[in-house]
């Protein structure tokens, strides 16, 4: 594999910056197609004709997925932008204080594992969502607030260190966030390897060695009732576009959400996402280094209207490492075990007689 | 909707990903906040593994006995693509590490900080101010 | 031409001569020239999958009880032939090991567990998996676990640190893609059987197009801590023909928790 210069927050990447920025993120809803360049970019091809995805990709950002309260515009400048970054990398590299909840953690900097030690896959928007124009979710339909209440009052009933299964999908090594779809950036190692073959796209995240196998063609999908992490996918070029489709999203799961012991024949519905829940993406490669990532999330019966988010991804220094999560995730027993000592030592101590 | 997707993010700069606060939650939960220690020993191994790598610091006790601590830090993978890699890491050397210990109670720590002898980080730069660092 | 094959074992002639262990040919000189690539090379893209009883063991053996009672015939063992040639060539002191592992398989098997499965038991796995063929990477991605093997085709580098499934690295020889894995934890075994390795280990795999629907596999293993000398296995790999194949999610962690995080779960009160 080719090792790439790290890009970071200075310097180099302020070209990158450049190069972005000549290949300005498209606004308002049109989803595909490269932007406007100072040169037109042709995507190279593979082998068997398909443009050229193929890499290793990261989606990592400072950008929040929704737009910040105190914020009215659409794009930040570029130096609105750089400045933000910095402050954050202070941030991250900060000494955190001692005998604090934050404090009791491995240091992110010492591991290479801050945003700002990493290719950034910067973005001028304020926010990714682009549709509504407000940069912000639409509001959920009725049905879809009365799932999140009972998924809200189911969750208070659990004990977070009861049991394995009342963690996070990412802290069981299930899955996490950023496989999607929509894959939105992780906190670190949101790295990507795409290699394509005829007929397929494979994305490889990362995170969990997760595998989205896209095949370019419109075959017949599973019922609804059968569902998978990432779902099932259907793909096809529209020009220099990849636009995949996505369905048989387990619900419980999307967005990194909690399985509550449901059987596996019915999920529990999850906090506002209903089993209906299709997702579109939009891949094209803008130049060398970048690949514009639109995505649409539709559940008509969880939100009122479809919502649409831009991300770019930037090719970054490979090569990835095996993410075997469940094979080292002592971490997890260990904490059990831990609450299991706390508590026993609490019932010894309710024993004492006085 | 989730509560990270809903957080209101005021101004810029506000990190998304809140994975990040949750796994401090984890590792709070793992460890003991109220139980630091510096433990000094000697790095007999770096598991180089996922979700967190771990070290295994071997350490003597005022009254010559080894205890064996493993110590929980960061993924790897990142470093490896930075060039440390399992036979690159100081293996063998003193070790300084500002750790907490296992609610528990056994031989087991998050390690705050990894610190050769002479000071400097084992991996890259580290909080201390000045000290060596990645590429920046 | 078949019956002196078998006669001379491995004759040097046109293709490969293919000869499966326990003496089983599956015959004659291969004429086949898959399709293309458009970079010239075999084109083995697909979805695969081996036809046996390795997974249960690669030696030969007869059908066995299973250890959970409550399975009756469904967790019981098949009979089947080894894809080993020859007797597995363990130290005394490692065969005892791999008695010892067959003896505790419920609890060591690390299958049970849903853990990453290893070179080459991913490969014989009951569960099919993709070839994806490019050409910097040639992707394994499996349907067991998720499990998925990156075989770097270029820039051929050390393994940077252990791992389950190994660093892998290939090139063509002709219509055979070679992959030379290295980087092993101690972790995986080869069969639910017992058998087993060091970090020691060294694999070389050949996949050889053998017909429009079949590849050749062949991998010799190496691993100086456990064995006395390299040794061979061997099988069909059978191409995956339904119109629509293709591979189901098999995510197993959320059916084995309860079995590893169980006795760490807060017991529920009375």
């Amino acid at each position: 594999m080719t090792h790439r210069l790290l890009v970071t927050g200075s310097g180099l990447s302020v070209l990158i910056a450049a190069a972005w920025l000549s290949a300005t993120p498209v606004s308002g809803q049109s989803p595909a197609g490269p932007a406007a360049a100072a040169k037109p970019y042709k995507t190279p091809r593979t082998v068997d004709g398909q443009p050229d995805l193929q890499g290793i990709w990261t989606n990592q950002t400072y950008t929040p997925l929704q737009r910040p309260a105190n914020v009215t515009k659409e794009f930040y400048t570029l130096d609105e932008v750089l400045a933000a970054e910095k402050r954050a990398a202070v941030r991250e590299a900060a000494v955190s204080t001692p005998g604090t909840t934050g404090d009791v953690h491995y240091s992110g900097s010492e591991f290479g594992l801050d945003k700002s030690q990493g290719t950034l896959a910067r973005s001028l928007r304020t926010s990714l969502i682009f549709d509504p124009p407000s940069g912000r979710l639409p509001p959920l339909s009725a049905e879809g607030e009365k799932r999140a209440a009972a998924f809200a009052e189911m969750r208070k009933k659990l004990g977070r260190f009861d049991a394995a299964q009342n963690n996070e999908l990412d802290d069981r090594c299930i899955t996490t966030t950023n496989a999607g779809p929509p894959m939105l950036p992780y906190a670190y190692n949101s790295n990507y390897q795409i290699v394509q073959a005829p007929g397929y796209v494979m994305i490889l995240v990362e995170m969990m060695h997760h595998i989205r196998m896209i095949p370019l063609e419109d075959r017949a999908r599973p019922p609804q009732s059968v569902v998978a992490l990432t779902g099932v996918s259907r793909g096809r070029w529209e020009g220099e576009t990849l636009v995949v489709e996505t369905t048989n999203l387990n619900p419980t799961t999307v967005f990194g959400g909690i399985d509550l012991d449901a059987p596996l024949d019915r999920p529990a519905p999850f906090r506002g996402v209903s089993d209906k829940l299709k997702v579109t993406e939009w891949f094209t490669r803008i130049d060398a280094e970048s690949i514009s990532y639109k995505f649409k999330v539709e559940d008509p019966t969880t939100w009122s209207a479809p919502w649409s988010a831009e991300l770019p991804m930037k090719q970054t220094i490979g090569p990835l490492f095996e993410h075997a999560c469940h094979e080292g995730n002592f971490g997890l027993y260990n904490t059990l075990r831990g609450a299991r000592a706390e508590e026993e030592k609490a019932a010894a101590g309710e024993k004492k007689p006085n | 909707m989730r509560a990270k997707l809903a957080i209101v993010a005021v101004g810029l700069g506000i990190i998304l990903a809140g994975t990040s606060l949750r796994a401090h939650h984890a590792f709070a939960a793992e460890f003991d906040a109220n139980r630091p220690l510096t433990l000094r020993g000697k790095l007999v191994k770096w598991l180089v593994i996922n979700p967190h790598s771990w070290f295994q610091l071997d350490v003597t006790g005022d009254d010559g006995k080894v205890v064996t601590w493993m110590i929980e830090g960061g993924s790897p993978n990142q470093l490896i693509r930075l060039g440390v890699t399992q036979k690159s890491v100081q293996i063998g050397g003193e070790l300084v590490v500002e750790a907490y210990q296992a609610k528990d109670g056994s031989n087991k720590a998050v390690g705050k900080s990894f610190t050769l002898a002479d000071g400097r980080s084992l991996l890259l730069g580290g909080s201390a101010p000045g000290a060596g660092g990645d590429v920046k | 031409m078949a019956k002196l094959l078998r006669g001379f074992g491995c004759a040097a002639v046109v293709g490969a001569c293919l000869v499966f262990a326990g003496g089983q040919v599956i015959g004659q000189t291969v004429t086949y020239k898959a399709p293309r690539l458009g970079d010239g090379k075999a084109n083995i893209n697909g979805i695969w999958q081996a036809m046996n009883t390795a997974n249960w063991d690669i030696e030969t053996h007869q059908a066995a009880a299973g250890p959970i009672l409550a399975l009756g015939a469904i967790g019981a063992m098949p009979g089947g032939w080894g894809v080993v040639e020859g007797e597995l060539p363990y130290k005394p002191e490692a065969l005892a090991k791999r008695n010892e592992n067959r003896a505790n398989r419920l609890k060591l098997d690390p299958e049970v567990k849903c853990y990453l499965p290893g070179v080459p038991r991913d490969i014989y796995m009951p569960y099919p998996f993709q070839i994806v063929q490019s050409q910097k990477y040639v992707m394994l991605a499996h349907e067991y676990a998720g499990a998925v093997r990156t075989i770097y085709m270029d820039n051929h580098v050390e393994a940077p640190a252990e791992s389950w499934m190994g660093w892998s690295n290939g090139h063509w020889e002709g219509d055979t893609l070679v992959v030379d894995t290295t980087g092993f934890n101690d972790s995986t075994w080869f069969d639910r059987s017992g058998n087993y390795h060091s970090d020691a280990l060294h694999v070389v795999e050949r996949f050889t197009p053998r017909s429009a629907e079949t590849l050749t596999y062949e991998a010799t293993i190496e691993d100086p801590k456990v064995f006395t000398r390299p040794w061979k296995m061997s099988m069909p790999l059978y191409r995956r023909v339904e119109r629509a194949a293709e591979l189901m999610e098999f995510k197993c962690i959320e059916f084995v928790e309860d079995l590893m995080y169980g006795d760490v779960r807060k017991p529920t009160r009375p």
